[in-house]
């Protein structure tokens, strides 16, 4: 197990949302404040870390034949339980994710870790997986939450920082488009640009030494 | 008959997962559904105290024509009514609360909950846009059509939702006042 490996994995090579492509309902849907992108991220994070424990915890003793639909399961009970626990405690953070936190459920993220990585490695490995997947995608959420909210509404850190955040474009100027899903597909796909030029230098890097 | 004991082993291995699991989500709606509750109460009541402050509310009994024009619940107090209206905004149902004093004019609005797009429908729970309701006591409509309300940049759809929820709610009281 090499967690440093792991960590720029998730962060970069194979980042979910960069690399593998995965998720990008909630990525287009949710990232138009600070507030939505971390509030998802950390809870999408939280899932996967421990439907990544369970599976490989399980993946011995789930018959190959019925795995997808005990993944479904593990994963559907962990989200249910996320979504009330927020409903009760952060209601402000529910209200605002809606219907995406039941549909994290669906999300390619975490069947997709289960499938390639949980079921195949063992627990710490698992779980570290988990972290470092869940932070690749929740900082893509936030760097495209910070670049839409400041284009698209011109504050940055509405929620986080006030119910507002703090204005940085005059109201009447900001680019409404970004806010919109096109705005979504713009910004995603300047930042995959640059994820897959920063892959290539630091590969480059690598060779050189 | 070892294809049967496969199959039995896939059904029971299925079965326990889904048992533990239901379980857990037992566990967790138990400790969860007071709390629940009471956040979805409170700011029901917060936003009837925002649209008309009383100190008690008596609930209005309501026939099916009202609920079938969007009305969900609707109270009386000293002051006037607050109507509880669920109507079909851009992106789903826009639910408010609409309070209405005794002379039929609108206190106040609030949206309890909404699915519209950020930053353009999401817009109608803005205290600035909805204080324009405020003393309206006739049909009201945007001034795309005609009318007296601005309707909300880019979102014409929600601001006609809004207002034919408002409309509703003074409909129904000028029916209760007779």
């Amino acid at each position: 197990m090499n967690f440093k490996k792991q960590f720029r994995e998730g962060l970069l090579t194979n980042n979910p949302v960069l690399a593998q492509l995965l998720g990008m309902c909630s990525t287009m849907a949710i990232t138009t404040t600070l507030f939505n992108g971390l509030g998802m991220g950390v809870s999408v994070t939280l899932i996967l870390i421990c439907s990544n424990v369970v599976i490989s915890l399980l993946r011995k003793i789930i018959p190959d034949k019925i795995r997808i639909a005990a993944y479904i399961v593990v994963i559907a009970g962990f989200v249910t339980m996320v979504d009330l626990i927020l409903k009760a405690y952060l209601p402000a953070l529910s209200e605002s994710l809606g219907v995406f936190i039941p549909l994290i459920v669906v999300n390619c993220i975490i069947l997709g870790r289960a499938e390639a990585y949980a079921s195949k490695n063992g627990v710490l490995a698992s779980a570290a997986d988990g972290l470092t997947q869940g932070i690749g995608y929740t900082v893509a959420l936030v760097v495209m939450c910070i670049i839409r909210e400041l284009l698209g509404s011109g504050t940055f850190g509405a929620g986080v920082l006030g119910a507002d955040g703090i204005r940085i474009i005059d109201a009447q100027y900001p680019a409404l488009l970004i806010i919109l899903p096109v705005g979504g597909f713009l910004t995603l796909a300047c930042l995959i640009a640059f994820s897959q030029w920063l892959n290539r230098k630091l590969a480059e890097k690598e060779e050189k030494k | 008959m070892k294809s049967f004991g496969y199959i039995f082993r896939l059904t029971f291995v299925l079965l326990v997962i889904t048992v533990v699991v239901a379980g857990l989500l037992g566990f967790v709606n138990y400790l969860t559904e007071d709390k629940i509750a009471e956040n979805t109460a409170k700011k029901a009541q917060e936003a009837m105290q925002s649209v008309l402050p009383a100190e008690n509310y008596e609930e209005i009994s309501l026939t099916k024509e009202h609920t079938d024009s969007g009305i969900s619940e609707a109270f009386r107090c000293e002051s006037g009514y607050v109507v509880r209206v669920s109507v079909n905004g851009f992106g789903g149902a826009v639910d408010m609360m609409v309070g209405i004093d005794q002379a039929c004019a609108v206190t106040g609005i609030s949206v309890v909950s909404h699915t519209e797009t950020a930053s353009l429908g999401a817009n109608c729970t803005r205290a600035d846009w909805q204080a324009q309701f405020i003393g309206a006591d006739g049909e009201l409509s945007v001034d795309k059509d005609g009318g007296s309300i601005d309707s909300l940049t880019g979102a014409t759809v929600t601001s006609r939702a809004v207002i034919a929820g408002v409309n509703a709610a003074l409909t129904f009281v000028k029916e209760v006042q007779g």
